[in-house]
């Protein structure tokens, strides 16, 4: 089975290499996560909050998880190495008394994604696990497992001793055949976000745009100060742009502009074509007046755009339940299909 | 912009605000209108809701709609987002004329 084709209808297992990990220790590290995060800080031991680095432009830097370990945090991150990130960090701690611990040098991240990646994961280390909420971790069988992914599908992340990485990648593809697992690469993970709408601070987050432009005002508070929350504010009141999902049957590239009616009203910032789909999709920076879904007069070169309410797809992982469905009793169930008629999903309104 | 695009855009957003401040006042968000945007992820991810507020979203349709949600789509994905959830009021309003 193919990567993309395993991503989104069994599971695939890949290297996480891109995924930074640093532990920050010590009495002040509520403090200098705090000035750090432009999202509140309210996370729970055990748990997970998603949410950004900021530039002190506003723009992002990275994408960032914070994991409450006890007294302790773990981060992990996008956009930025495990030394850089650590670096980040300690630049940014002031007077707080910090240790800042770069996990990435002893450890590696293998992902885990896909409707059935649960019961993929549950062979490996017990039914248990099957019940781990999403955006919360734990602790166990030498490694830590951290319930998120960025596929729209049930994932994990499971950062291991480097001496194991090579051992458990093979467990899992080996105990994952009966699942059909596949070996998902960085572009084939990085697809799966673009057709599900996560922010990639490899994509999306290599322009200049803020936040605001980017949809993501969830991870930000204006009402508390952190780096880059000056700037942000100012690009608030001065934003243009807005972050927009798009489809096409003809290629679309990146950096290509979309224009309306001869006019250019934005860029293409990610695309790349769905397999899932059979189309081609992508995220573009459009002028705020132009960018909303449901409609199909705008181009790209040639390509003929519509736009989309996103995602981009009707996730398997929105219907398979733990407690009733398998990878192997699949074809008796009844899932509604992949990609929805666009009356329901897409685009009602457009001509 | 061309009259056509800009009565489609028009009539999306009129949709959007009036969603924006029923869903800030039924499920007492603490953003504000233009914090919300219109992909941004309603469960798990984003604003982070749950069944009960799926509920409450139900409900908010019903009220400030007039739109009752068959069985015709998954709800799982007719309200993933502001966008999608205005997809489902267009479609009622475009079924009615």
């Amino acid at each position: 089975m193919i990567a993309a084709e395993a991503l989104r209808m069994s599971a695939a297992v890949g290297r996480a290499d891109h995924v930074a990990a640093v532990r920050i220790t010590g009495g002040g590290a509520f403090n200098v996560l705090n000035r750090l995060s432009p999202r509140e800080l309210f996370v729970r031991d055990g748990q997970i909050l998603h949410t950004l680095l900021l530039r002190e432009d506003a723009r992002p830097l990275a994408d960032l998880y914070v994991c409450a370990d006890d007294e302790d945090f773990i981060l992990l991150a996008e956009g930025l190495s495990g030394p850089a990130l650590a670096e980040h960090v300690r630049a940014h701690a002031g007077a707080n008394q910090i240790d800042v611990i770069d996990l990435t040098r002893d450890h590696a991240m293998i992902s885990l994604d896909g409707p059935y990646a649960w019961e993929v994961f549950a062979e490996l280390a017990g039914p248990e696990v099957i019940g781990l909420p999403y955006m919360s971790f734990f602790h166990g069988d030498g490694m830590t497992s951290f319930r998120v992914g960025k596929t729209g599908e049930y994932g994990y992340c499971l950062m291991v001793p480097r001496e194991r990485v090579s051992s458990l990648y093979a467990t899992l593809l080996d105990r994952g055949a009966a699942f059909d697992v596949a070996e998902a690469d960085l572009a084939a993970l990085d697809q799966c976000a673009l057709e599900n709408w996560f922010f990639n601070v490899r994509r999306e987050g290599a322009t200049d745009a803020s936040p605001v432009e980017l949809q993501l005002q969830w991870r930000v508070s204006y009402k508390r100060t952190f780096i880059g929350s000056e700037a942000l504010a100012r690009r608030r009141a001065e934003a243009t742009r807005r972050l927009l999902m798009c489809v096409s049957s003809r290629e679309l590239v990146m950096g290509a502009p979309v224009t309306h009616d001869g006019h250019t009203i934005g860029t293409i910032v990610n695309a790349g074509f769905s397999h899932t789909r059979g189309d081609w999709v992508a995220t573009a920076l459009v002028d705020r007046a132009y960018s909303h879904a449901g409609i199909a007069a705008y181009t790209s070169g040639d390509s003929p755009l519509r736009t989309l309410a996103a995602p981009a797809l009707n996730n398997r992982s929105l219907y398979v339940n733990a407690q009733k469905h398998s990878y192997h009793t699949r074809h008796e169930a009844k899932f509604p299909p992949l990609v929805l008629p666009e009356t329901l999903c897409g685009s009602p309104t457009e001509r | 912009m061309t009259t056509d695009i800009s009565s489609i855009i028009a009539t999306r957003e009129r949709v959007l605000e009036r969603l924006r401040t029923a869903l800030i006042r039924q499920l007492r968000l603490h953003q504000t209108v233009d914090e919300l945007d219109p992909d941004t992820p309603l469960f798990g991810s984003g604003l982070g809701l749950d069944s009960l507020d799926a509920v409450e979203i139900v409900v908010c349709l019903e009220q400030e709609f007039g739109i009752r949600l068959g069985d015709d789509a998954p709800s799982a994905a007719r309200m993933r987002t502001l966008n999608t959830i205005a997809n489902l009021v267009l479609a009622a309003q475009d079924g009615a004329k």
